[in-house]
């Protein structure tokens, strides 16, 4: 256990900074949800179960979809502006 | 080793703050957000942790085995939930953005602010 | 102001913050050493007080209720903010009709893909109502049922396409929800004061503890917060995804929609 938990902070410390490198959004959302999944993991091994329910359903699920549909209505908006509203 | 968590802490707020300070893109920067925002519960979540001691559930222990702090618990759980639909707001603020100014990248928004302000 | 005068300024203040830092991080306990003592008391009293096995579900619940009485409206607030956001552009007509982009193509499910969602749909919404009920028993309670719940409507969603999920998801039913959750929490306050008692203070008999009945006033606040995010999130997703779709007219048949 008392390896675990350090690499564990790590791992998140990691999974955290790739958010921010990774510019682009569509890209992003990948790396989003997995820092849920490593929270997750992390929050799991602090011994808060109720944490964990709470961010693998928000930041694993929910989180990342919102993104994505934010991202869609963006390129939708987009593929409207270029060629007049013919879909993508 | 007993800094961890607490160096873990800084260097993710500090890492969300370069994002929001670099960030081109207003979808990116909300992503950012949310890693400062997990800076807090790494910090909360580690002050509340005790070596050896079990989830504050007192389901298959009995009460009085030594656990770890619920209130921490209970700060994160609620603000996980809530900054979620934050995000939302957030996210839907972009997507206005975007409509009104067909452009994501906060360094193009100022001059059509200051034109759409006549 | 120059993104590289931007990122100078920034590495400037970080580089000013990190003595603080160092010198707040040297002070704060050592990690897993020691917890805060009001967490230690609440640990110690809580189970023998309140009945309740789950110490996260009571401090949320009965101890710092009024609290997540506060969270509850922020969720509300933040909800009704990205709700009205959204339909200010739409146009309040259109939100109980699936649209549809016209150049969208329209892409067959599988089989697989159908059957999985009808077998795994129930199963987890199934397991979301467990979360919910077990709240003062096991690791659970209303956030976290709520959001699964939340996430098991859409499953209906890839499994049955999205004219399929507008029919089964009623706009007006997850308004009724939201709003009626946050009343009902707002009502756990109340009612007590009807008695005599205290603002949200615990009047109704406690449970056995380990029971499922256990914990009084709490399972019914604890329902309200079930009711008003899982209401919210599927309000969420239900606008968003709306979002996507709005520069067509609506779409007629429920079948083939992708």
């Amino acid at each position: 256990m008392s390896v675990l938990i350090p690499l564990l902070f790590l791992i998140t410390a990691v999974s955290g900074t790739a958010i921010v490198l990774i510019r682009d959004p569509s890209r992003q959302i990948f790396a989003i949800a997995a820092n849920g999944i490593v929270l997750t993991i992390l929050f799991t091994a602090l011994q808060a179960p109720d944490v964990a329910l709470s961010e693998l359903a928000v930041g694993g699920a929910a989180v990342p979809l919102l993104f994505l549909v934010a991202l869609m209505a963006v390129r939708a908006g987009t593929a409207d502006q270029e060629s007049g509203g013919d879909g993508r | 080793m007993t800094w961890l968590p607490y160096a873990v802490a800084a260097w993710l707020f500090a890492a969300g703050l370069y994002g929001l300070a670099s960030s081109r893109n207003l979808i990116h920067l909300v992503g950012c957000l949310s890693v400062c925002q997990s800076a807090t519960y790494v910090l909360l979540l580690g002050l509340g942790y005790r070596w050896g001691s079990i989830a504050p559930i007192f389901y298959d222990h009995p009460p009085g085995t030594p656990a770890v702090d619920p209130v921490m618990q209970a700060l994160v759980l609620t603000d996980i939930v809530v900054g979620a639909t934050l995000t939302a707001l957030l996210l839907v603020l972009t997507v206005q953005i975007f409509k009104r100014s067909g452009t994501l990248d906060p360094e193009h928004l100022r001059p059509i602010r200051r034109r759409g302000a006549k | 102001m120059s993104p590289r005068l931007r990122l100078t300024l920034l590495g400037a203040a970080l580089a000013g913050l990190l003595p603080g830092a160092v010198a707040v991080i040297g002070r704060l306990p050592e990690f897993g050493a020691t917890i805060a003592a009001y967490g230690e008391r609440i640990n110690a009293i809580v189970p023998a007080e309140r009945h309740v096995a789950n110490m996260v579900s009571a401090i949320n619940f009965d101890l710092r209720g009024l609290d997540t009485l506060g969270e509850e409206f922020m969720l509300l607030a933040a909800i009704t903010g990205t709700v009205v956001l959204l339909r200010g552009r739409r146009g309040e007509e259109t939100t109980d009709r699936a649209m549809r982009l016209p150049g969208r193509a329209i892409l067959p499910r599988s089989e697989a893909v159908v059957l999985t969602c009808r077998l795994v749909g129930p199963l987890l919404m199934l397991f979301g109502l467990y979360i919910v009920v077990h709240a003062t028993v096991t690791p659970g309670g209303g956030f976290q049922g709520g959001v699964i719940l939340a996430s098991g409507t859409l499953l209906a969603y890839l499994g049955e396409g999205y004219a399929g999920w507008r029919d089964v998801v009623r706009s007006h039913w997850l308004d009724a929800m939201e709003g009626g959750g946050a009343f009902l929490f707002v009502l756990c306050g109340l009612a007590p004061m009807l008695t005599g008692a205290a603002f949200m203070q615990n009047v109704l008999p406690l449970g056995t503890f380990r029971d499922l009945y256990s914990g009084g006033l709490m399972l019914i606040e604890n329902a309200g917060v079930a009711l008003a995010v899982c209401g919210g999130f599927t309000q969420l997703f239900l606008e968003f995804l709306e979002e996507t779709r709005e520069s067509a007219g609506p779409e007629e048949s429920g079948e083939d929609s992708a």
